[in-house]
């Protein structure tokens, strides 16, 4: 359908620079060619430059999600792993068929509070961490630096920190990979760099991992191999972008709050909402407009709706609207 | 053509609009003398107008607002049954879905909330699968469909063919409900249409490949090979810990508490007293308890034979909980109730819950 108001993917509605799209168009007029791996080369450079990393440390990817399964793969045999509850359902769903032992931590209403002391009651043995900082779906901070230090102070333990969305958040760990061998950092270029169609993503290893991934080479697509190091080279107009986007979420939140809904804070370009109505996403659907109904995977209730461009969140804000007001007559 | 029952109660919901919780007992007096506005006409036509297969049923339904004054409008061939007094009580439901019972209905569709599905659940028990279409103030049991709409497709489902499955009826205090305490016990289990992601607590994604039936197999799986011989084990209500029992070709006590010790049944439908005794004989002990769905509740509700007396003897760390995926990650926590508040904060904390042979959740009790 070509009018479907798209907010169930935590996609950029914006599109990236012409100077990044003409890249990847480059990219197509080479089409029956691989890409150079000197240019793959650069795009490791121009990514641990924007990271602050040093490039040895940087894993490409076509997004951040293989990465992740690979992680879980190569680890999980002779360690028990250990997520939360709820989180990037790929990953869980991966580990729940890989992993010979998952530990699922209950992330609870209404402050989603990660308790530390489970982390290390739960790492007497070889584990393997996951976390996605903010996490999906409820765009909280899970844990800081302190809380990650004491996790990574065992040795027994790989953290690894999905940061899909650090660049709403501010809050990053990759400076630390360098201290920390057995800390990696997962990142994207799908979400605020508005490059979902490009599916890149990467690793910031520590030493722990970088054997593991000696062999996992990812020939990128050339489209997305330029779309992305045009983007990289200059990642000035994802900051306005990413202000744009806050500034929707605020606006947003407020409205659907004035309208009874309870709205959770959020780091992210998405929000977690509370509604009473167990067919919400199914309303919202009927009026053209996609939101992640969680109720599935999680606790009864709960949608996840990603902000779009100002145009499209006012014709979401109307439909919960009409929603609600034809759900309370009926009660 | 399926013959196929509808039953509606007239007067569940109608506390809502106005701030009382539920309309059981004289509660509904008050509501209509509020102003309260009966809802279950409007979920009752939402259901009829979205079934599909109509075409496909032969309707029984009751006179007047208990079925028949909402299907005339609909092109759906119907047939009366039984008659009902202006003023519906529980007794006439009961006996108008016995009246359709002897008729030879296969589904019985019924609108109404947790009170409605614990009389249909007394005259239906497991005799015919039912569709469960929520119209309350609040419904926890997890028998219901999420809609009045996911309910049509639970009819068509049925229609077109489908297994079936167990679901929960809980038996919800309302008068504590109104005082904001959430006090409920498993009351039953009534067979739905196994329409998972259309059913309240049942509502498990597809992609996630196991059904509950499936996932309650192989916790029991798990659990038996897991079990030792030399430990007694006390096993408390629901189709989980049934599904324990029928691994080991056991019979169970659906909602008891019941014992095994070295592959035998040594306790069954035990009370405070059996248990104590159970406890003085063996050295090794173990409760197997599942969580009720929608509220969490391990002990205090349902299982008042784990008394505190028996749990303290016992120990927290003897405690097994196990429950399916679906139900344990819909959770916000695990409560706990047992009227001894020392045993409750003993209780509370973090426990983990197995949710599958290689899989286990952190879940916080609460008190
Ligand atoms: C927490 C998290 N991690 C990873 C991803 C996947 O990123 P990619 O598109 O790079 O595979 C997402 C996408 O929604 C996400 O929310």
């Amino acid at each position: 359908m070509l009018n479907e108001i798209k907010l169930n993917m935590n996609e950029m509605p914006y599109l990236p620079p012409r100077e990044v799209i003409e890249a990847a168009q480059k990219g197509l007029s080479n089409l029956n060619r691989y890409a150079n791996p000197r240019d793959l080369e650069l795009l490791r450079g121009l990514l641990a430059a924007y990271s602050g990393v040093s490039k040895k440390n940087i894993i490409l990817s076509t997004g951040s999600d293989p990465l992740l399964r690979e992680i879980i793969h190569v680890f999980s045999r002779r360690r028990k792993v250990i997520m939360v509850n709820p989180s990037f359902f790929p990953t869980v769903q991966c580990a729940k068929e890989f992993v010979t032992k998952l530990i699922k931590i209950q992330l609870r209403p209404p402050e989603f509070n990660l308790d530390a002391d489970i982390i290390t009651s739960e790492t007497n043995e070889p584990s393997l961490v996951i976390i996605d900082n903010p996490n999906n779906p409820t765009g909280k901070i899970l844990i800081d630096r302190e809380m990650a230090k004491t996790i990574l102070d065992n040795k027994n333990t790989l953290l690894v920190v999905d940061e899909a969305y650090h660049e709403f958040s501010g809050v990053t760990f990759a400076d630390m990979v360098e201290e920390h061998s057995n800390l990696s950092v997962v990142r994207t270029l799908d979400k605020a760099f508005g490059l979902a169609g490009a599916r890149i993503g990467y690793l910031i290893a520590g030493e722990d991992f970088l054997d593991a991934f000696s062999t996992f080479y990812a020939f990128l697509p050339q489209s997305s191999l330029y779309s992305a190091m045009e983007a990289v080279k200059d990642p000035s107009y994802i900051k306005k972008n990413i202000k744009l986007t806050i500034k929707e979420r605020e606006r947003v939140g407020k409205k659907l709050k004035e309208m009874g809904l309870q709205v959770y804070p959020s780091t992210t370009n998405f929000l977690l909402i509370k509604s009473n109505i167990p067919s919400v996403a199914r309303e919202l659907k009927d009026k053209g407009i996609l939101v992640l109904d969680l109720s599935n995977q999680w606790l009864p209730d709960y949608i996840r709706v990603s902000l779009g461009t100002l145009k499209e969140n006012n014709i979401f804000l109307s439909s919960m609207k009409e929603i609600l007001r034809i759900c309370n007559k009926g009660e | 053509m399926k013959k196929i029952g509808l039953i509606v109660n007239p007067i569940a919901g109608m506390g809502g609009s106005v701030g009382l919780k539920g309309t059981d007992g004289g509660i509904y007096k008050k509501a209509l003398k509020l102003g309260a506005k009966t809802v279950t006409p409007k979920r009752t036509k939402e259901l009829l107008s979205y079934i599909k297969n109509r075409n496909e049923i032969n309707l029984v339904v009751a006179p007047g607002k208990m079925g028949e004054a909402y299907v005339r409008e609909f092109n759906i061939a119907f047939k009366l049954i039984g008659q009902v007094p202006e003023e519906t009580s529980a007794e006439d439901t009961r006996r108008i879905i016995g009246e359709m019972l002897n008729g030879g209905i296969e589904l019985l569709v019924f609108v109404g909330g947790d009170g409605t599905a614990r009389d249909v659940y007394d005259a239906v028990g497991s005799k015919i699968p039912v569709v469960a279409v929520p119209s309350g103030v609040k419904v926890f049991s997890s028998v219901f469909a999420v809609s009045a709409r996911a309910a049509a497709e639970i009819v068509d489902a049925f229609i077109e063919g489908t297994n079936l499955t167990e679901e929960e009826v809980l038996d919800i205090d309302e008068n504590a409900f109104r005082d904001n305490r959430l006090a409920s016990k498993l009351y039953g289990y009534l067979m739905v249409p196994n329409v998972k992601k259309l059913l309240q607590a049942g509502k498990e994604a597809s992609s996630m490949g196991k059904s509950s039936v499936d996932s309650k197999g192989e916790i029991a799986r798990y659990i038996v090979e897991n079990m030792d011989k030399e430990t007694l084990c006390l096993l408390g209500p629901g189709t989980t810990l049934k599904a324990i029992t029928d691994d080991m070709g056991l019979p169970k006590t659906l909602l008891g508490v019941d014992a095994v010790y070295n592959n035998r049944l040594v306790g069954k439908d035990l009370n405070e007293k059996g248990i104590l005794r159970l406890l003085k004989k063996y050295k090794s002990k173990k409760i197997i308890v599942t969580p009720i769905g929608g509220n969490g509740f391990i002990f205090g509700r349902g299982s008042k034979q784990f008394t505190p007396e028996v749990i303290r003897l016992v120990g927290r760390g003897n405690i097994i909980i196990v429950g399916a995926y679906g139900k344990v990650s819909k959770l916000d926590c695990l409560r706990v109730d047992t009227g001894d508040f020392e045993i409750d904060k003993l209780l509370s904390g973090h426990i983990k819950v197995i949710v599958g042979k290689k899989e286990e959740m952190v879940m916080e009790v609460r008190c």
